[in-house]
Parts: structure tokens; sequence; C-alpha cells
């Protein structure tokens, strides 16, 4: 008995170690600052998206009062944004992170399909 | 075979025979050879074990001097019955067959002693049946406690981080304040639709749109509103629609989960609005629609754990070699592949339960109230039985818990290839992959898999039965 509890005892620990090392993930230093949408969006100006190195995000529209606050990451190369409801909006960094592809349909594709595509551009790289 | 006994010195053996040394490792007699010679050790000592043909061995006894082995053999006229071999370099008293025929005949008293040890060996034999029947018996048994351990420790687990992630969801998902949204019977928006005195708008993601939606209506995802909430007012301005003009929501799952959400956001953005009563499919039988061709859903890579996945189909081949098939060494393997691909499972769904509900709500089989938390335990419940099966504790059990979420998946998935459902399968990676009948013979693989284990896992686990190591000493 001592032996088993000795068994599951590890196993938590394992697991533990390992949601923790997940947890740090990879770093999304390097896309962290502030972009601007290349175009206006929705007849509304332009749009500012901040991605803060601790994984804090916000997208604001120019004419909107309020900012909208959700969580990103970085991972296999692109962006992960992560909205409360559970939905993803995955963007592609591109030219050595100055640009950011967000890929709109919430769904994951080779390339950013037009239709649904908003490119950003970095105006501030950096720290938060 | 027999141990040590003091009388043997006392037989004058010296008078046949001849002396051998034998170094360590060397094997002196081997099980299932034709028996020759009759041995009395002098000095050093050997082990006697039996070993089955799929390479299980079983340590009988140690012998030591003055002991002798290979009598039963010679007395009953089979092949050997156990091997033995030197464990240090030994020296034996070797006799032929004539030789120890000759002692027996001349010796009553020897003779009356090997029928003793027979005996005895015999009793001896028939106690170690039963320890290990008892044994085998109680490896057979799986108990409640098993399940309690693990499906307890995972309902727990899941509780508990929940409680301290981030990314927190509540455990039962409440849509919130609906007051001031009607739901409108069938009937009645076939009318409105009819007198154009309403804009339909749909809540579903956009695959699900795109696929099938009521001809002329609007799509606003609920899972992306606060993104793309401007969008849609800029596309109601572009159709001067009046702030006052009703909305009707329509497009719930089984869980309704999406259009009551939206009713309730597009009321807090001061719209009026309606939701669509009842069944929540009625829609497509009522209304005109359009339809578009489903898109082929892009795959995005999943690296290490997409080629593991794969593993599992090896088993139809494996399953053909009798064998093969009941190798305690393939229940290892299957263990240690199952057990990786479920704790990768459950990793990448862990952390964000959120992502994997939506998941959870698109198969369109769970109500609302159990899509949070089965969310919730179920990645918690991959990764305990995951882990129980590579450390080897209460691997049968943990067997079939996986077994059981194999069935439960294949059925999500079959469901969702007769439905058409546009979706990913949300089984690996946030991104997860298209549901194909590949998913389907990979998860039936994995069934197979927890089945071997059930049956013929015996190496190196912790069960009801005790510790087992491949070397099983009795």
């Amino acid at each position: 008995m001592k032996k088993g509890l000795m068994l599951a005892a590890a196993t938590l620990g394992m697991v533990f170690c390992w949601l923790m090392v997940m947890g740090c993930g990879e770093s999304g230093q390097p896309f962290a600052g502030t972009y601007r949408s290349v175009e206006p969006y929705a007849g509304k100006g332009h749009i500012e998206l901040e991605l803060k190195e601790n994984g804090e995000a916000t997208w604001k529209l120019a004419q909107e009062g309020q900012a909208i606050r959700f969580k990103w990451r970085a991972e296999g190369g692109q962006l992960w944004f992560y909205t409360k409801e559970g939905g993803i909006i995955l963007a592609t960094p591109s030219d050595g992170g100055k640009k950011l592809n967000v890929d709109m349909t919430g769904q994951w594709h080779p390339s950013c399909p037009r239709s649904n595509c908003i490119t950003f551009e970095r105006v501030k790289a950096g720290s938060f | 075979m027999t141990q040590s006994d003091s009388q043997v010195e006392k037989l004058k053996l010296e008078q046949v025979g001849r002396e051998v040394c034998i170094p360590a490792g060397v094997q002196v007699v081997r099980q299932g050879e034709i028996a020759q010679k009759f041995y009395v050790v002098l000095s050093g000592k050997l082990k006697v074990y039996r070993e089955t043909p799929d390479g299980i061995r079983t340590d009988l006894t140690i012998l030591g001097p003055g002991a002798y082995f290979g009598e039963v053999a010679l007395v009953t006229g089979t092949p050997r019955t156990a091997s033995v071999e030197a464990v240090e370099e030994s020296t034996l008293l070797e006799i032929t067959e004539e030789e120890f025929d000759q002692v027996l005949d001349q010796n009553p008293k020897l003779a009356r002693q090997i029928i003793s040890s027979l005996a005895k060996w015999l009793v001896e034999g028939d106690k170690r049946l039963e320890k290990e029947t008892v044994h085998q018996v109680k490896l057979r048994q799986i108990s409640l406690f098993d399940y309690v351990l693990i499906l307890g420790l995972s309902l727990v687990l899941a509780l508990v981080f929940n409680l301290y992630n981030d990314n927190q969801i509540p455990l039962i998902f409440h849509v919130g304040n609906l007051s001031g949204v009607q739901e409108v019977p069938l009937k009645q928006a076939e009318e409105l639709y009819k007198n154009k005195q309403a804009i339909f708008v749909d809540a579903r993601k956009s695959n699900f749109y795109e696929q099938e939606h009521i001809k002329g209506a609007l799509n606003l995802p609920v899972v992306f509103f606060d993104l793309q909430f401007p969008m849609f007012q800029f596309m109601l301005e572009q159709e001067k629609v009046p702030k006052d003009e009703p909305l009707l929501v329509y497009g719930g799952t089984y869980s309704r989960r999406f259009d009551l959400e939206l009713a309730r956001l597009l009321k807090e953005k001061d719209y009026n609005v309606m939701v669509l009563q009842g069944d929540y499919s009625a829609w497509k039988r009522a209304f005109p629609l359009e339809r578009h061709k489903a898109q082929e859903l892009s795959a995005m890579p999943l690296d290490f754990g997409g080629y593991l996945e794969w593993l599992p189909v090896g088993i139809f081949v494996l399953i053909l070699i009798p064998p093969v098939w009941r190798s305690p060494y393939l229940s290892g393997a299957c263990r240690l592949i199952l057990g990786i691909i479920f704790v990768l499972f459950a990793l990448s769904k862990i952390m964000r339960p959120a992502v994997f509900a939506l998941n959870v709500v698109d198969y369109d089989m769970m109500p609302s109230w159990g899509v949070n938390l089965w969310s919730l335990f179920l990645p918690w419940a991959e990764m305990m039985a995951g882990l129980f099966l590579i450390l080897g504790i209460r691997t049968r059990a943990a067997a079939t818990v996986i077994g059981g979420m194999n069935i439960i998946f294949i059925v999500g998935l079959v469901h969702v290839i007769m439905q058409g459902l546009p979706i990913t399968c949300g089984c690996v990676g946030e991104a997860g992959e298209p549901v194909t009948w590949w998913k389907v013979l990979k998860n039936t693989g994995m069934l197979v898999m927890s089945l071997q284990i059930l049956l013929y896992d015996r190496l190196f686990t912790l069960d009801r039965g005790g510790f087992i190591w491949r070397e099983r000493k009795i």
C-alpha cells in the first residue's frame, strides 16, 4: 500500500511539473508590442492591437472607447489569440515579426484567407 | 529435485560417479532435454528454474552442498522438468542413469528418501499452484476502488485545478439574464421572415453558417462576438437597418449554447432581440436555405502527437499473430503508447478548458449543463488513466477507462461524419484535425490496444495481486 501511495504521489508530482513547464510555453517576447491595422476596420478607423509579454492583449478600435481584452501566446511560429468564450484566432507573423496576418475565420488555414484577413503592422516593439 | 539432506552424505555415493567442476553461469541441466544423469552438490550454489515458451521465468529454489537434483526425470522417465544453473563455481558428483539405478537397488534408504522428497515436492508444488492461482484470480479482479481511484482523483484534480486556473470556466454554463429576449415559435418566425419584419442572425461558427443557413441571414459567431460585432454593426448600417428593427437569432446546437448567448449579448447592446423557440434544428425544415459545398477543413500539422497516433493502427497487423497478440511485452508496448498518447491529448486541453468546451458543443451531443463539467473532467481522466498505464498502477482498470473513452470518441466521430458536421476533432492540439474515417480507425486501434492490456498485461505492474516484475519468484 505504501508503494502504491508513493507511486500515486510521484504521478501527481509529474503531472504538476509538466503543467508548470507547459504553462511557460514558447516565449512570446519577440512578438510583444503594439500593432496597428493597415486598413480601417468596419468603417470605425484602425484597430490598435497590443500584445503584452505577460500573455495579456487588448484590441481597440479607434472610434470605440472600450478595449477588448483577451489572452495570447506564441506556438509553432504562430500567435494564438483566445477569446473569453473559448474561440481561437490565429495570427501569422511575417517580415521578422513586423507584420501580423490575423485570420478572422477562427479556423486554421495554411495562408490567411483574403476576405477574412486583417493585416497589422508593428508600431512599437516592446516590453510592458 | 530436492533440498539438501544430511543423510545423502551418509550414503556411499563416493563409490560411484565422478566429480565435475561447473563455473558460475553455466547451465547443468536444461528443461525439456532427455535425462541421463543425476547430480549431488558437493560445493557451491545452483539455482533451479522453469521457463515458459514465451519466456516467462519462474525461480523455484537454490541448491547448496548436500542437495541433489536430476532424480525426477530419471525416476519418471520424462524430459527434464526444470533447468539448473550454477550461481557460483560449484563442484558436483555426476552419476549416470545406470549407476543411479544401481545405487537405488543397493540403497533402499536412499530410495525411500527420494520417494519422500518427491512426495514433499509434489505437496509443495500443490501449495505453489494454489498460491499462484490466488494471485492470478486477484490480478483478474478489477474492483470498484480502482475506478474510484482513477475517476475520483481525476474529478478532484479537475475541480481544484479549475479553481486556480487563470482560464477558469464555470462548472455549469449559464446564459445569464435573458429577460427582455422574446422566444418566438417557429410559425411566428416564418411569418416574420415572409413579411421581412426581422433580420435573421445565425449565431453559429462561420463554417457551420457557410455550410447551411437561412437564406438572407447574417452571421455573427458568438465565440468572436467582441471582435466581430463592429463588423456586424457595419453590415447593418450598410443595409440601412434601423436600430429598433427586430433581430431574430437562431442556430443553437443541442446545448443551446450559441443562440441564447448571442441573444443576451445583442440585448445588452440595446437591440430588439428575439430568439427562435423550441427544436433547435427545426429551422432547417421550415425556411428556405442557402447551402454551400462543404469545404474541406485544413489540418494544422500535429508534429509528434500526430505521428504517434498512427501507431495504434499497427495493432491490427499484430493481432493476426497469436503468440505476439498474447505477449506481455506487447501489453507493455501498448501501455506505453496509449499512455503517452492520452497524456498528450490531456495536456493540449487542460490549460484552456473553454476551448475544449467549444469542441464538445460542436459535437452536438451534450446538453448545456454537461458541457463544462465534461470539458473539465475528461482531460484529467485522460491524464490519470494515461499516467497509470505508463507507471503500471492498476493498469487493467486504467485500460478499461481508456477503452470506455475510446468507445465514446468513436461514437462521437461517427456521429460527426454521418451528420456531415464541419468541425475539427479537438482530440490533439487546440486547432484540431479534420474528422475522417482514418480518425475512427486510429481510435479503434486504441480500443483494441486497451483490450490487449486488459487481457494479457503482467509486466511491471502494481495491481491487486501486488507488484509484478518480469521474473516471478514463487
